[in-house]
């Protein structure tokens, strides 16, 4: 499968106006970042930076993303797979610079890629306090020890855009709830331990 | 929530008021609201879990008001249709059956687990996953915890949250609680 259509490359010569060597790397992390959505907004902030013409830089940015975004679903590390992508005639040094870039960001969007990816929602924080009941409207004196936990977890980043929606999820246990809690983690840790020695 | 009761068989009603007085009797942490909604929407019942949770708590509440009075099934019955309610005669007859078994054993205590304005914690489920591809990267070894935690809360109904952690992650989480654990030792 090949990485970009032959038009594609052909608008990545945008870069070679681009006013330093710090601007197309800054131009590579936005467009692998943005999803497609954010493209054209993203395109009309870099026109005037690459003396482009709307149609130009919409273009160079599109293919940037899917460039960028190629080499990391396919998972390419080395030098020689990254240039491979390229067509034989292509711009040697701009060639040479795309493939710098990507291989210094690659991990960096590779752990971007996955933080992002489809889920569950995420547990973001947890907050915790103990507690001693000592008396009640019922019960005179008792010292009753309980825990209070606040978990803060994050709905699919995916699905919330730019402002995800974080809920507070407070919860009381008592020893024995946490016993129970923790005898659970305890299985979840020797599987761990076990998916790891395989 | 009269006029919703009536949408409820009699089966799932008295199953409902079954769990109410067993809530009350502090035999289970909570009535599985979410649960029995599900059930009831796939026998094609159109009922909402708001729905539902309103109900449950005018029963609950009608249970635990007659148990702190001493009510007799016979004056239970009469109070509710002197209150002016319109209950469905099928539900009328549940809560007067479950009245006449299980009232003598519906104690009003406060204990102390009910003084919470928190979520009382139930159960936690858990899976272990691994990741091995998506639409992002093609091959992935991504592992990941997935949890869900049953919590009742206040008014006694139960509902979950999932969430997923990282491996660091959840060996924080695991962390945090085993300090929890060894704090509550020690007061």
């Amino acid at each position: 499968m090949a990485a970009l259509r032959e038009g594609e490359f052909a608008a990545l010569r945008g870069l070679l106006k681009a006013p330093s060597k710090e601007a197309v790397r800054q131009l590579c992390q936005d467009c692998f970042s943005s999803p497609p959505a954010g493209l054209g907004p993203l395109a009309q902030r870099a026109c005037p930076a690459i003396a482009a013409s709307p149609e130009e830089a919409a273009q160079l940015v599109a293919a940037l993303h899917s460039l960028t975004r190629h080499v990391v679903y396919r998972g390419l590390t080395r030098a020689e797979d990254v240039l491979a992508l390229f067509p034989e005639d292509f711009h040697q040094n701009l060639k040479n610079l795309l493939t710098k870039i990507i291989l210094e960001n690659v991990s960096t969007w590779r752990n971007e890629a996955q933080a992002s990816q489809i889920s569950l929602p995420r547990l973001v924080d947890m907050d915790w306090r103990v507690d001693i009941k000592t008396s009640s409207d019922t019960i005179n004196r008792m010292a009753v020890p309980t825990c209070l936990l606040q978990l803060k977890i994050q709905e699919d980043a995916a699905l919330c855009g730019n402002s995800p929606v974080v809920s507070a999820l407070t919860v009381e246990l008592s020893k024995e709830t946490l016993d129970t809690m923790l005898e659970g983690l305890g299985r979840i840790r020797d599987q761990l331990s076990a998916v790891a020695n395989k | 929530a009269a006029d919703k009761i009536s949408l409820i068989p009699q089966d799932f009603f008295a199953e409902l008021c079954e769990q109410i007085i067993q809530h009350l009797n502090h035999k289970i942490p909570g009535v599985n609201t979410v649960e029995l909604c599900r059930r009831l929407q796939t026998s094609g019942i159109e009922i909402s879990v708001g729905e539902l949770a309103k109900i449950t708590n005018a029963v609950s509440f009608l249970f635990s008001t007659a148990a702190r009075n001493n009510l007799s099934t016979e004056d239970l019955v009469t109070t509710l249709g002197s209150a002016g309610s319109t209950l469905p005669k099928h539900a009328v007859q549940v809560i007067r059956h479950v009245w006449n078994e299980q009232s003598k054993s519906v104690s009003v205590s406060e204990d102390v687990g009910n003084m919470a304005t928190v979520g009382q914690f139930v159960d936690m489920k858990w899976k272990l996953g691994v990741a091995v591809s998506s639409d992002t990267c093609r091959s992935l070894k991504y592992p990941y915890v997935t949890v869900t935690l049953n919590v009742a809360d206040p008014s006694g109904q139960i509902t979950d949250k999932t969430f997923e952690m990282t491996i660091p992650q959840f060996k924080n989480f695991f962390r945090q609680f085993k300090e929890m654990a060894a704090v509550l030792e020690t007061v």
